[in-house]
């Protein structure tokens, strides 16, 4: 465990406080933060002699001369420590920053705290102070500094240049609004555009990015920050020359340019050109090694490529040199705790789980992804580089740390091209995910980066992992809800051409999902249309270079216009009759589906009289009619298997729960009812299918795993049975000489005597005593015609 | 430690010592204890120990918990009378409402306490004495108590009742609620004491009596299958099913047991058959020696070679599995 340090706001006493991830937060808002106090060091106040020395530490800190930078800053602090002016605490401050270790950074802090005290009036202490905080990833410190500016200087562009890095820290509030009010109070305020032109690129708006950062040039030719979010773009469109004119601009400015560099790196791993970003990161690493956004970059997408132990070491330096970065605190205290996790090597994958999980999931897990594998790499004439690195976490803080630094992500997989990343079952309440789903979904990505050399947008990206979950297993993949459906009716979705956006700017909390739906919707539509041969060419298209009109364009031969238009017309076509019924385009008049099932659910409450069921049955399937893909757990064909149920029609339980389960990839009620069912009707084969899809939702009932195997037995699929026995084994049963004396019994059935023996052998070493295990041993040494 | 020479039917105590010294030509007595035979070299007389069941249910408060009592209690009777063969008269159960048809009286302080003097006055040196308590707990240190019909019973209190069998092996199981600091009031040589929590702050709703008791009453728990149930396999079961249990529903676990005497706790087992047949006695020493013989190869594995040591490993399960079917062969139970 490592202490992270913080900053003590000596005036409030608060210690500097953990940040919690909002969605979005991560590299970019680091990036963001650790420009300030250069933005900052150039709208000091008019320069004294003591400024000018400090003004000189921090254009050679600038220029990478991190030495001299010190010595310089050095003099300052020795010669005007002490001073009670407030135009000297300030430099000595500046002179602290420039020094850059934790105690200097705190020195810094009650440096500019003392200006503040000496004069009031002086806003430089506080918004030094407020850059200083939001530089050591203390957001809120940072905003009571700005607003104490804001307070006395309701004009000050520079702090609410201060806010709007704050809510872009966050990710709350309208960092790109509250940036441009900055600009309008201070039209010439460098940073600002700068802030600007980082926010642009950030939502792949690149025109704008571009145009901002050449503005900010053009107010300021020295601007590195500026040259490098230009860079960065030119980098991003392919525009080699002027990348090649940024880079030379940028070296103008710091010889070795590392700042240049790891911004690009950062460009890179925004869109998720994880290999790419290493490269650079190494470069500027390599400029710079006290670099600590470098070595932080360089670190944290080694590790997304799988070089663990490289990507530990650069995250250890970085963080000896900046004990105040939680992000990489957090990551290094996670590779400590994924020291007691298994390892599982199995053929093309290596899955890394918490020790008491790892070979259960293995069990599942790998021969899926195996066989999705091959089947993938035959649909997209691509085959992932392997190993492919599956890592699973049982708290899904790990995996949240895992994959951007911090708790709080709220998805359940990632994937960083081969390096893949999720929780584990049990990381969530049973039934709020399928893990089997989960892990095919982002190996899907693992194809589709790859085949576009990690050019394919994220909504692309996206629709066809959906597209894949569906393809593979009952009822995974997202499927259309009321919600989606009434959303399209109300035209409240996105038009395909600005999907992306539904991924990287949600306008509300549903959308995400929708997007996800509406992307792999596409998908779908494009192979309908065009042939299985379309989506892969169009990541070829991505990976040729081409942007998302030039990919329509090649391989659909449509505008971005004519996509959306054409996607409206088939989804209403798709979906007529539950759009016609289940929803309405007025948001004030419910639709016949909805009053129909309030009527039914209103019906069959507790105590609904016997005479009332047929009616209520009635009004189910007359729902069921005009919604009949509805498969959630609130759905009419739910309500019908239940009721079916209870009556004793098995058989009419049988058709409308299987409605659910094919539809509904977390349906654990419904699946518990179908395995039942099944078994009961004589079915075993559909009734081990239903307890297969509860294990892809939660595999830890042991009973299941039992009850999967007697069935497996019975149906003389002696493999089958082995797994489950060793499902059942790799759940450390509290009868687990028991569990391993049944899994040696199963091998024994398959014919792997060898194996039957192993597991004998261990059971007994440890319950010599254990009859119906020296009975087995003795039926194999006889099988094997060893004298007796 | 009090650990008595003898195991009898029912609760039985087996040493790594013990069995040591059947390997030295102990002879076999007239009454055969499966996987305890060593004792019966120093004992000579079949039954000299008998196992006796102390049950209180305290205050249920719910008929869920009433429930839960009942079952608990219904397990471990069952299995002492049916499984450890112990005389009717050595069970007594005290529950919130007295039950004379079934023989359950009331758990009152004055009551439990009579039947600690009358239990007192039956049990013979070396015997073994079961006390289950359930119910809610409240207290703290010494005033820990278990709540039960007027006044509450104490830690202090059975400090005090249990005085009197110093030369008795006690099994001392407090699966209450806020059970915790019963231990080291009545931690004692010979005297094993587990309780549901670790402290008396646990006092949220326990799972543990009901585990502890299906691993005194079950064969899962018996992870050496043995054939008995020691008391220590019995609490690493119910501790294991607990945590499992809260996994299950994703709660944070709020009860955490403890033993008082792990050594203890692994030597004094429930269980086991018997057999007056001198066939089966011989046998049953052979392949006792044998187990021991595992149990030294087992002790080399690290310094053999894998091939040799499986080799060794089978040759030496194989005539296990050999004796146990001459065992049967001969009507005999392994």
């Amino acid at each position: 465990m490592r202490w992270i340090a913080g900053i003590i706001g000596t005036r409030r006493g608060v210690r500097a406080r953990t940040v919690q991830l909002v969605a979005g937060m991560g590299a970019a808002a680091i990036a963001s933060s650790a420009a300030t106090t250069a933005c900052a060091q150039e709208r000091a106040p008019a320069p004294s002699a003591a400024e000018g020395d400090v003004a000189n530490a921090e254009r050679l800190l600038a220029r990478g001369e991190r030495d001299a930078a010190r010595r310089a800053a050095a003099a300052v602090v020795s010669r005007l420590a002490g001073s009670s002016r407030a135009v000297d605490q300030i430099a000595v401050g500046r002179a602290y920053v420039v020094m850059g270790d934790a105690a200097s950074v705190r020195s810094a802090l009650s440096a500019f705290d003392a200006a503040t005290r000496t004069d009031p009036s002086n806003p430089e202490g506080e918004l030094r102070a407020g850059n200083l905080f939001l530089d050591k990833y203390n957001a809120p410190d940072a905003r009571v500094s700005f607003n104490a500016v804001l307070k006395a200087h309701p004009t000050n562009a520079r702090a609410v240049l201060g806010l709007a890095r704050v809510e872009d820290f966050e990710n709350k509030g309208n960092a790109l609004a509250t940036t441009q009010k900055a600009l309008t109070l201070d039209p010439a305020l460098v940073e600002a555009r700068v802030m600007l032109a980082r926010l642009f690129l950030e939502a792949e708006q690149y025109d704008s990015a571009a145009t901002h950062a050449r503005r900010a040039i053009a107010l300021d030719s020295t601007s590195l920050p500026a040259w490098s979010l230009l860079g960065a773009e030119a980098w991003l469109t392919g525009d080699s020359a002027a990348y090649n004119t940024a880079r030379a601009a940028a070296s103008r400015l710091q010889p070795r340019p590392s700042d240049f560099l790891v911004e690009i790196a950062d460009a890179a791993v925004r869109t998720r050109r994880y290999a790419e970003a290493v490269r650079l990161a190494s470069q500027a690493v390599a400029y710079d090694s006290q670099s600590v956004r470098a070595l932080g970059v360089l670190g944290t997408n080694q590790m997304r490529l799988g070089q663990t132990a490289e990507g530990q070491r650069a995250l250890d330096r970085a963080f000896a040199l900046d004990p105040f970065n939680l992000w990489h605190k957090n990551t290094l205290d996670l590779l400590d705790r994924m020291k007691t996790f298994k390892t599982v090597t199995q053929g093309r994958f290596v899955l890394v789980a918490p020790a008491d999980e790892a070979d259960l999931l293995a069990l599942y897990l790998v021969p899926m992804l195996d066989r999705a594998y091959d089947s993938l790499s035959v649909r997209y004439g691509f085959r992932a580089p392997t190993p492919v690195r599956l890592e699973l976490f049982s708290r899904h803080a790990d995996f949240s740390v895992r994959t951007v630094g911090l708790a709080g992500l709220g998805a359940l997989g990632v994937s960083f091209g081969s390096t893949l990343a999720m929780d584990t079952p049990s990381a969530r309440d049973r039934g709020a995910f399928n893990f089997g789903s989960t892990a095919l979904h982002e190996l899907t990505h693992a194809f589709t980066l790859g085949a576009s050399e990690h050019r394919v947008p994220r909504w692309m990206s996206e629709g066809m992992s959906v597209l894949e979950e569906r393809r593979y297993g009952q009822g995974w993949g997202a499927d259309a809800s009321l919600e989606y459906l009434t959303a399209f009716a109300r035209g409240q979705l996105r038009p395909i051409s600005q999907l992306n956006e539904g991924f990287l700017h949600p306008r509300h909390p549903e959308e995400t999902g929708f997007s996800y739906y509406e992307a792999s919707l596409f998908c779908e539509m494009v192979e309908q249309l065009k042939g299985a041969k379309a989506l892969p060419a169009m990541l070829v298209a991505y990976r040729d270079g081409l942007d998302t009109p030039g990919v329509f364009k090649r391989v659909l031969g449509m505008t971005p216009e004519q996509v959306d238009a054409q996607f409206e017309l088939w989804t209403r076509a798709k979906f007529a009759k539950p759009l016609a019924a289940a929803v309405t385009r007025d948001s004030t008049v419910v639709s016949d589906f909805v009053k129909t099932m309030r009527t039914a659910v209103a019906l069959s409450g507790e105590g609904a009289a016997p005479a009332n069921r047929d009616s209520i049955r009635a009004l189910f399937e007359r729902a069921l009619s005009m919604f009949p893909d509805y498969a959630g757990p609130d759905g009419p064909a739910w309500h019908l298997a239940r009721l079916a149920k209870e009556r004793g029609d098995n058989a009419g339980a049988l058709v409308n729960v299987s409605r659910v389960t094919l539809g509904d990839e977390t349906a654990w009620d419904a699946n518990v009812m179908e395995a039942e069912l099944r078994e009961a009707a004589g079915d075993d084969a559909g009734a081990i299918a239903a307890l297969q899809r509860l294990l892809w939702i939660s595999p830890y009932d042991v009973t299941l795993h039992r009850r999967m195997a007697t069935l497996a037995t019975k149906r003389n699929d002696h493999a089958l049975a082995v797994r489950e026995r060793r499902a059942v084994v790799a759940t450390n049963p509290a009868d687990l000489a028991d569990a391993r004396y049944e899994l040696a019994r199963a091998l024994a059935a398959t014919g792997d005597v060898t194996g039957a023996r192993r597991e004998l052998l261990a059971v007994l070493e440890q319950a010599p005593s254990f009859e119906k295990a020296q009975a087995l041993l003795l039926e194999l040494r006889a099988r094997a015609g060893a004298p007796r | 430690m009090g650990v008595p020479e003898v195991a009898g039917v029912g609760m039985r105590v087996t040493t790594r010592a013990t069995r040591f010294r059947t390997r030295t030509g102990a002879c076999v007595g007239a009454a055969v204890l499966a996987g305890v035979l060593a004792l019966t070299s120093h004992a000579g007389v079949a039954g000299a120990q008998a196992t006796h069941v102390f049950v209180v249910q305290g205050l249920s408060g719910d008929p869920k918990f009433r429930k839960q009592f009942d079952d608990a209690t219904a397990e471990v009777v069952g299995a002492a009378r049916k499984k450890w063969s112990v005389q009717n008269e050595n069970v007594v159960v005290f529950a919130e409402e007295a039950d004379a048809a079934r023989g359950i009286q009331r758990a009152s302080r004055e009551g439990i306490a009579e039947g600690f003097t009358a239990l007192s006055r039956r049990v013979k040196p070396g015997d073994m004495v079961l006390v289950l308590l359930m119910g809610h707990g409240s207290g703290e240190g010494p005033a820990s108590k278990v709540n039960i019909p007027g006044p509450d019973a104490t830690a202090a209190d059975f400090a005090t009742w249990l005085s009197g069998f110093s030369k008795q092996t006690v099994v001392f199981v407090n699966a209450a609620t806020g059970s915790g600091d019963f231990v080291p009031v009545l931690a004692a040589p010979g005297r094993i004491v587990v309780t549901a929590t670790k402290s008396a702050m646990e006092r949220n709703e326990s799972v543990f009596a009901t585990h502890f008791a299906k691993a005194l009453a079950g064969d899962e728990s018996d992870s050496d299958k043995d054939g008995r149930v020691s008391v220590m396999e019995a609490f690493r079961y119910a501790t294991g099913e607990t945590a499992r249990a809260y996994t299950s529903t994703s709660r944070l676990q709020t009860e955490h047991a403890q033993v008082s005497d792990s050594v203890l706790a692994r030597r004094v087992a429930f269980g086991g058959a018997t057999s007056n047949d001198p066939r089966v006695g011989a046998l049953i020493a052979e392949r006792q020696e044998l187990e021991a013989s595992v149990a030294a190869l087992r002790g080399k594995k690290a310094s053999m070679e894998t091939d040799a040591y499986e080799r060794e490993l089978e040759r030496l399960l194989i005539a296990i599995a050999e004796k146990t079917k001459a065992i049967r062969a001969v009507g005999g139970t392994p």
